[in-house]
C-alpha cells in the first residue's frame, strides 16, 4: 500500500507538481477543522430539519413521580440523534438523563449485563437495557416501561422487595452437616459441577419472573421462575445435604405448581438461561 | 436500605425549604475548596428510629402504581401464547360439558329433549354451511387442546425447552390445529 | 463507559455553546397521557403492603403433597391417559360401554382440576377469600351434578362417544 502510494505520488508529482500543491493547499485547512465542520453540518441539517444526517429516534418512557402521587403515570417522549448516542438502550437513557431530563430515574450499574440493575420492559419484552441494542434500521418509537406488574418506586424503578424476600425464603446457600472428607473443601465430580452450568449464571435481574403471567397474578405466594431456577441450583448441587427439606418447602399448591409452562421466562432471559427447563426438572424430580 | 433512603427523601420533603440546604452547601464549599466528593446534607438530620422509617415507607408504598403488564407485554407471547389458549379451549369444552350435563339432568323436569337421537336429528336439520361452521368451531378447539396438550406433556418430561423450539412449536400448534380442525370438520 | 464519557463531554460542549440541536430536542420532548392502565381492569391488585421488614424471608408454606406433587402427578397421568381414551373409540370404531364410562370419568376429573387451577390462579386466597370459597364449593357441587348427569346419560342413553359420532354424521 505504502509503495503504491509513493509511486503514485511520484508519478503525479512528475506530471504536475504545482497543481497538486494548489489542491493540497485548498483541502488541508478544511481537513484540519473537519470535526468542527461536521458539527456545523449537523446543526444546519437539524435547523432545516430536512437532512438525513441526524438519525433521530424517539423514546417513549413511562414516568411516575412519588412526590406527586395523585398524578397518574404517563408516557413521555424524548428524541435523540442516534449518531451521537451509544448503541444500547442504556446509552440512550443515560444520555437523556444527562442532557435532556435529569429527573428521569432508572437503575443502572455495570453497563455490561452482569449486575441486573437495568432490567426493564423494552418494546414489549423484559430485558437488560445495557444488553438491548437500539434497532437502527427501524424508525418506530421505542417504548420503555418498568418491569411489568411491579409496584413502581419511581419512573423505571420497580420495588423488588417481595422478589428478594422470596429469594431469601429458599435459603440460597449451601446447607451441609457432614464435614468435608479431607477437612478442607467439599469436592465435586466434573459431572456434578456441570449440572450447575446454566444455573449459577443467573443474576437475579427479575426479567423472567416479571414476564410470567402466573407471577403477575400470584406474586404473593408463587415464587416465580427466577427464584425457582435458584432453588433448582441448590437442589442439584451435589454438595448440598438438605435436598429433601428444600423439596418439602416447594411441595404445596402455590410455591412451585403455579407454573403452567407458559415459558415467557425462557424466551425473555437476557442471559440466555432456561428457567422454564429448571422448573420442569424440579417438577419431574418431585413427581414420584 | 430502601427504607432508610425513602425516609431521608421524605424528611427532605417534609423539611420544606430547600434553600436552607443550599446555603449550608455554599458555606461548606467555601470552607472546603475544590472538593470533588458530593455532600449529602440530609445525612445530618436527626436519626430516625427504624420503626419510624418503616412507617414512612409503608405509607409511601400505598401510593405506588402497578406497572402495566398485559397491555404492554409482547402480544405474541401473551395473547397468542399456547398456554392461555389451552386454558380457553379447555374451559370452553368443560364449560359446555357442564352446561349440557346439567341441562340433561334437568330436561325431564323442564320438558326439554336432549337425548342423543333428538340432538342428532336437530343438528341434521341445519343447513350444510352452518353444520360445517359449527363442526369447525368445535373441532378446532379440540385439535388445539389435544395437540398443545401433547406439547405440554412433553414439556413436563423436560423436553423441547430450546428457545428456538419453544418459539417454533408455539407457531406450529396454530397451523396444526387449524389443519386438524378442518380435517375433523369436513373430511370425517 | 465510552458512551458515558462521550455524553458528559457532549454536555460540556453544550454548556459552553447553546446547541440548536439541543433546543430542538428539548422542544421535541413531550408528554402524552398514559392510557394503558385500563379502567376495566378485573381484580386490580391491592396497594402494596409488605409483611415484615425487607430483611425477613417470605413465609414458607407447610408442605402438603396432596395439593403439590401428588396432585401434579395425578393431573399429568389423567391428561396422558386421555390421549388413548379419546383416540381409541373413534379409531377402533367399536363401542365399549366400560371404556366410555372411563372416558367420561377421566374427562370429568380433568375438567374439575382444570377449573380448580383457574380459580386458584385468578381468585387468590388473600385477595378474594370469599369469592374463592364460593367458587370452589360451587365447582364441587357442579362436578357432583355433572357426575350424576353423566351417569344418567351413560346408563339411559347411547354413551358420549356414540352421541358425538351420530351428531357428526348427521
Amino acid at each position: 500500500m505504502a509503495t503504491l502510494r509513493s509511486s503514485a505520488s511520484a508519478l503525479v508529482g512528475a506530471v504536475s507538481r504545482p497543481a497538486l500543491r494548489a489542491t493540497t493547499a485548498k483541502t488541508l485547512p478544511s481537513l484540519a477543522v473537519r470535526g468542527m465542520a461536521q458539527v456545523t453540518d449537523a446543526q444546519q441539517t437539524n435547523q432545516t430539519a430536512s437532512g438525513d444526517k441526524a438519525n433521530l429516534k424517539t423514546f417513549q418512557i413511562y414516568r411516575w413521580n412519588p412526590d406527586t402521587p395523585t398524578e397518574k403515570p404517563k408516557m413521555q417522549s424524548y428524541t435523540l440523534d442516534l449518531n451521537k448516542t451509544g448503541p444500547m438502550v442504556l446509552d440512550a437513557l443515560i444520555r437523556i438523563k444527562n442532557e435532556l431530563d435529569p429527573t428521569l430515574t432508572f437503575r443502572r450499574s455495570c453497563r455490561e449485563g452482569i449486575c441486573g440493575s437495568c432490567a426493564m420492559n423494552i418494546n414489549g419484552t423484559n430485558t437488560l437495557a445495557c444488553l438491548c441494542r437500539i434497532p437502527p434500521e427501524n424508525s418506530a418509537d421505542m417504548k420503555i416501561y418498568p418491569l411489568p406488574h411491579t409496584y413502581v418506586v419511581k419512573d423505571l424503578v420497580p420495588d423488588l422487595t417481595q422478589f428478594y424476600k422470596q429469594y431469601k425464603s429458599i435459603k440460597p446457600y449451601l446447607q451441609r452437616d457432614t464435614p468435608a472428607e479431607d477437612g478442607k473443601e467439599y469436592r465435586q465430580s466434573k459431572a456434578d459441577r456441570k449440572k450447575l452450568d446454566g444455573l449459577y449464571e443467573c443474576i437475579l435481574c427479575a426479567c423472567c419472573s416479571t414476564s410470567c403471567p402466573s407471577y403477575w397474578w400470584n406474586s404473593e405466594e408463587y415464587l416465580g421462575p427466577a427464584i425457582l431456577l435458584q432453588s433448582y441450583r441448590w437442589l442439584v448441587d451435589s454438595r448440598d445435604e438438605k435436598t429433601a427439606q428444600r423439596k418439602d418447602a416447594l411441595n404445596n399448591s402455590m410455591s412451585l405448581y403455579r407454573c403452567h409452562t407458559i415459558l415467557n421466562c425462557t424466551r425473555t432471559c437476557p442471559k440466555g438461561l432456561n428457567p422454564g427447563l429448571a422448573i420442569a426438572e424440579i417438577k419431574k424430580s418431585m413427581a414420584f | 436500605m430502601i427504607a432508610q433512603r425513602a425516609a431521608t427523601t421524605t424528611l427532605r420533603r417534609v423539611a420544606g425549604k430547600p434553600n436552607v440546604f443550599f446555603t449550608a452547601n455554599v458555606a461548606r464549599l467555601a470552607t472546603q475548596p475544590l472538593s470533588t466528593t458530593q455532600t449529602r446534607p440530609v445525612a445530618t438530620q436527626p436519626h430516625l428510629t427504624p420503626a419510624d422509617a418503616n412507617a414512612i415507607l409503608a405509607k409511601q408504598r400505598l401510593n405506588r402504581p402497578v406497572s402495566p403488564h398485559l397491555a404492554v407485554y409482547d402480544k405474541q407471547q401473551t395473547w397468542f401464547g399456547g398456554s392461555i389458549w389451552m386454558r380457553i379451549t379447555g374451559s370452553l369444552f368443560s364449560g359446555s360439558l357442564y352446561v349440557f350435563a346439567t341441562a340433561y339432568l334437568a330436561a325431564p323436569l323442564l320438558g326439554w329433549h336432549l337425548e342423543s337421537a333428538s340432538l342428532a336429528a336437530a343438528f341434521g336439520a341445519l343447513p350444510v354451511a352452518l353444520k360445517g361452521g359449527i363442526k369447525f368451531l368445535a373441532a378446532w378447539p379440540f385439535a388445539f387442546h389435544a395437540i398443545n396438550g401433547v406439547r405440554h406433556l412433553l414439556f413436563d418430561m423436560a423436553k423441547g425447552f430450546q428457545r428456538q423450539t419453544i418459539v417454533k412449536s408455539g407457531w406450529y400448534i396454530w397451523g396444526a390445529s387449524i389443519v386438524g380442525g378442518l380435517y375433523l370438520a369436513f373430511l370425517l | 463507559m465510552a458512551s458515558i464519557a462521550r455524553s458528559s463531554l457532549l454536555r460540556q460542549v453544550a454548556a459552553v455553546k447553546p446547541n440548536p440541536q439541543q433546543t430542538l430536542i428539548t422542544n421535541a420532548a413531550r408528554t402524552t397521557a398514559f392510557h394503558t392502565t385500563s379502567r376495566r381492569c378485573l381484580l386490580p391488585p391491592l396497594p402494596q403492603h409488605v409483611q415484615g421488614t425487607v430483611n425477613d424471608a417470605a413465609p414458607v408454606p407447610e408442605p402438603s403433597p396432596s395439593h403439590g406433587s401428588y396432585h401434579w402427578t395425578f393431573d399429568r397421568l389423567v391428561a396422558g391417559s386421555l390421549i388413548p381414551l379419546t383416540v381409541a373409540p373413534f379409531a377402533a370404531g367399536s363401542l365399549n360401554p366400560t371404556l366410555d364410562a372411563i372416558l367420561c370419568a377421566t374427562i370429568l376429573i380433568h375438567s374439575h382440576t382444570g377449573f380448580q387451577n383457574v380459580i386458584i390462579d385468578y381468585l387468590p386466597q388473600k385477595r378474594t377469600p370469599r369469592a374463592r370459597k364460593f367458587f370452589m364449593w360451587g365447582l364441587n357441587a357442579a362436578t357432583a351434578v355433572v357426575g350424576l348427569a353423566l351417569y344418567e346419560f351413560e346408563t339411559t342413553d347411547v354413551g358420549i362417544t356414540e352421541t358425538i359420532k351420530r351428531i357428526w354424521a348427521a
